[in-house]
């Protein structure tokens, strides 16, 4: 799977918070919300250390794209730390742009490390709402 | 107390291919277990090729990892495998690292931790990886009396709640007397991994296994894209009554031999055919197995040094049509890759192929190079090896022809070089003679353990119908086993000979 692949999935991932925070009272940004979801499983297959520097290096990365995630950190419980403070400064599309790119990243070293089969498992797990059915670029194709 | 009486235990599969075997049957259910061994030597793979043999969504499987390898990285290499099924993660099989427990807090914590991932899942097989890694820890704050406590609290725990528990460590021999793990656990699978000459050997024991007898000694286990697979000594064989051979003769394709033989090889019997490069052996070993071919015997051809079209073909050009039987599913030409391979192994495939087809024939051909094909650590065991093996096929009512190449000597008649005519139940030797001028061949039987047979010595050539007999027993010559016979001249006086020959040195 290309990052593109994992963009698209990232985007999803996204719209599930997006949509899932206007039926609730939270006020937390989308691309938090994700991470965070994301961080409770890999947590307990890595550890907080495993997850951490998951998180970390998917920043670095994410930050040659959006230089302003510079701001952000990775917390040592793996939380992310700035992303608020950065999504008020700047306008919403780039905000939202910023979380796209951050969490493609972080799905793409999962995809690198363990796979398609099993980051998307992992990933339908955590939304079994939302309907992952098969390859992502064959969802990307339906969509 | 009668056998009704006593608990039932129920045996597990490992998924390992020969392992249940080794084990008596497979891994008693509910059992306490220690995956030990170097870096390197299979111990997690073997972990998670029995897990994902064994977890079901009722259940589960639930490997801890500590501290060893990355979960993700372990993840990344495990699915590489054949038997990992992606299907069963997060059902079936689930991860849990616990390395942030152990590095920040107790044994009690520890195991708190663990229990509490137990009594929610009730798993069928637990997996702690590594547990030396606890282990270690322990020993960094705990006294041996709150080690031993946690251990045994652990092992009461999982199997209270019905868990067939691994813990996966890498240990040395030195430390089963002391360790109190090892006094606990009621199984020890102990994996080697050792370099012999340019060869890695692996090797595995199962040092302990309560309940049950599982097959001792050491066995030899490859890995493979399929994971682990075991080749236990007893070749799979453990229990399988010895077939007692009917003695039917069975022709080797040459009528002439057939009557030196007393009428045939005895069926179930191993024979030799020893000779130097170039005396027909291989030729000869073709019309055995294609002769059994035409009366309805299954062959298989073991060769080392050639492919099996090449073989097939150069049967063809003696008239011996290998191509059909091979296709008809008649016959089996094994080549067995050369380097590294164990007696175990091979015969492991072998018994696979004859097993297969129904084979009542055999050839080796050559064991010279069976043994080339040996990892060097194999080799010291050769002779060893090759009892094993020619008493299970034997016993199983296989009839073995293996050829040999001997040193010509001039000096003395040698059978073989690996001093193992005592495996054998017949012997045919080849040999050169230089005669009028001539280096011709002579054939005799030297053995034959069923029976009376011919102690004729012949004269035999090698034709476009594969070895044929000429001729009568040479009786106008004396010497003619040392390679250099003299002439009897029947008036009383022996013929100078008629060559003089120099003697080859002994190599």
């Amino acid at each position: 799977m290309s990052l593109p692949e994992s963009r698209y999935l990232a985007q999803r991932l996204l719209s599930c918070e997006a949509d899932a925070s206007k039926n609730s009272e939270t006020s937390e940004s989308a691309t938090l919300r994700v991470c965070a979801k994301l961080r409770q499983p890999l947590i307990t297959l890595a550890g907080v250390a495993g997850f951490r520097s998951l998180l970390s290096r998917a920043l670095a990365l994410a930050m040659v794209e959006v230089p302003s995630l510079g701001g952000v950190q990775v917390a040592a419980d793996g939380s992310l730390q700035g992303l608020d403070d950065l999504e008020l400064q700047i306008d919403k599309d780039q905000a939202r742009e910023a979380g796209v790119i951050l969490i493609a990243q972080l799905i793409a070293l999962l995809l690198t490390f363990i796979g398609e089969g099993l980051t998307l498992r992992m990933v339908q797990d955590v939304w079994p709402e939302a309907a992952f059915d098969g390859r992502v670029s064959e969802m990307e194709n339906k969509a | 107390m009668s056998t009704a009486d006593k608990v039932r235990i129920n045996k597990l599969p490992t998924g390992v291919p020969g392992l249940d075997e080794i084990l008596g049957g497979g891994l008693p259910e509910f059992s306490f277990n220690i995956i030990a061994g170097a870096p390197g030597s299979g111990k997690t793979t073997l972990a998670h090729q029995i897990m994902f043999a064994n977890a079901t969504p009722e259940h589960p499987a639930l490997y801890f990892t500590i501290l060893g390898e990355p979960a993700i990285k372990m993840l990344r290499y495990q699915q590489q495998y054949t038997f990992f099924d992606q299907a069963k993660l997060n059902r079936a099989v689930r991860f849990i690292n616990l390395s942030q427990v152990v590095l920040e807090k107790d044994l009690d914590a520890v195991l708190e931790e663990i229990t509490k991932e137990v009594e929610k899942a009730s798993p069928g097989i637990v997996v702690v990886d590594s547990f030396r890694t606890v282990v270690r820890k322990a020993l960094g704050g705990s006294t041996e009396v709150e080690l031993q406590s946690f251990i045994q609290r652990l092992a009461l725990l999982l199997t209270s709640w019905q868990a067939t528990t691994f813990l996966v460590g890498e240990y040395v021999e030195g430390e089963i007397r002391d360790n109190p793990v090892f006094t606990v656990s009621d199984g020890l699978l102990w994996l080697y991994q050792a370099p012999e000459r340019n060869s890695i050997v692996r090797k595995l024991q199962i040092v302990k296994l309560r309940g049950q007898a599982s097959v001792p000694g050491l066995h030899t286990f490859r890995i493979t894209p399929d994971g682990l697979q075991a080749f236990s000594r007893t070749l799979g064989l453990a229990g399988q009554a010895r077939k007692i051979p009917s003695r039917r003769r069975l022709s080797i394709g040459i009528p002439e031999l057939d009557k030196m033989l007393g009428g045939g090889i005895p069926q179930g019997d191993s024979v030799l055919v020893a000779g130097a490069s170039g005396t027909g052996k291989s030729v000869l070993a073709t019309q055995f197995i294609a002769e059994g071919i035409r009366q309805g015997d299954p062959g298989i051809v073991v060769v080392f040094e050639e492919r099996p079209q090449e073989y097939a073909e150069r049967a063809g050009s003696f008239g011996l049509d290998l191509k059909t039987p091979r296709h008809d599913g008649k016959l089996e030409i094994l080549y067995l890759r050369p380097l590294d391979l164990s007696v175990d192994e091979t015969m492991h495939e072998i018994l696979a192929a004859v097993q297969k087809i129904g084979a009542k024939r055999l050839v080796i051909d050559s064991l010279a190079g069976f043994e080339m094909a040996l990892a060097p650590g194999f080799r010291a065991d050769f002779r060893e090896s090759l009892y094993r093996m020619i008493t299970a096929l034997t016993g199983i009512g296989v009839t073995i022809l293996s050829t040999v190449e001997v040193n010509e000597s001039f000096t003395e008649f040698p059978f073989s070089t690996y001093s193992i005519s005592f495996l054998t139940d017949d012997i045919i030797r080849l040999r050169y003679v230089c005669i009028d001028g001539q280096l011709r061949k002579i054939m005799v039987v030297i053995k034959m353990r069923g029976g009376n047979h011919s102690k004729d010595i012949r004269e035999y050539e090698i034709t476009s119908k594969g070895v044929v007999i000429i001729g009568e027993r040479l009786t106008d010559y004396q010497g003619l086993i040392t390679g250099i016979p003299e002439r009897l001249n029947r008036s009383g006086n022996n013929e100078e000979r008629p060559h003089k020959v120099k003697a080859k040195s002994k190599s």
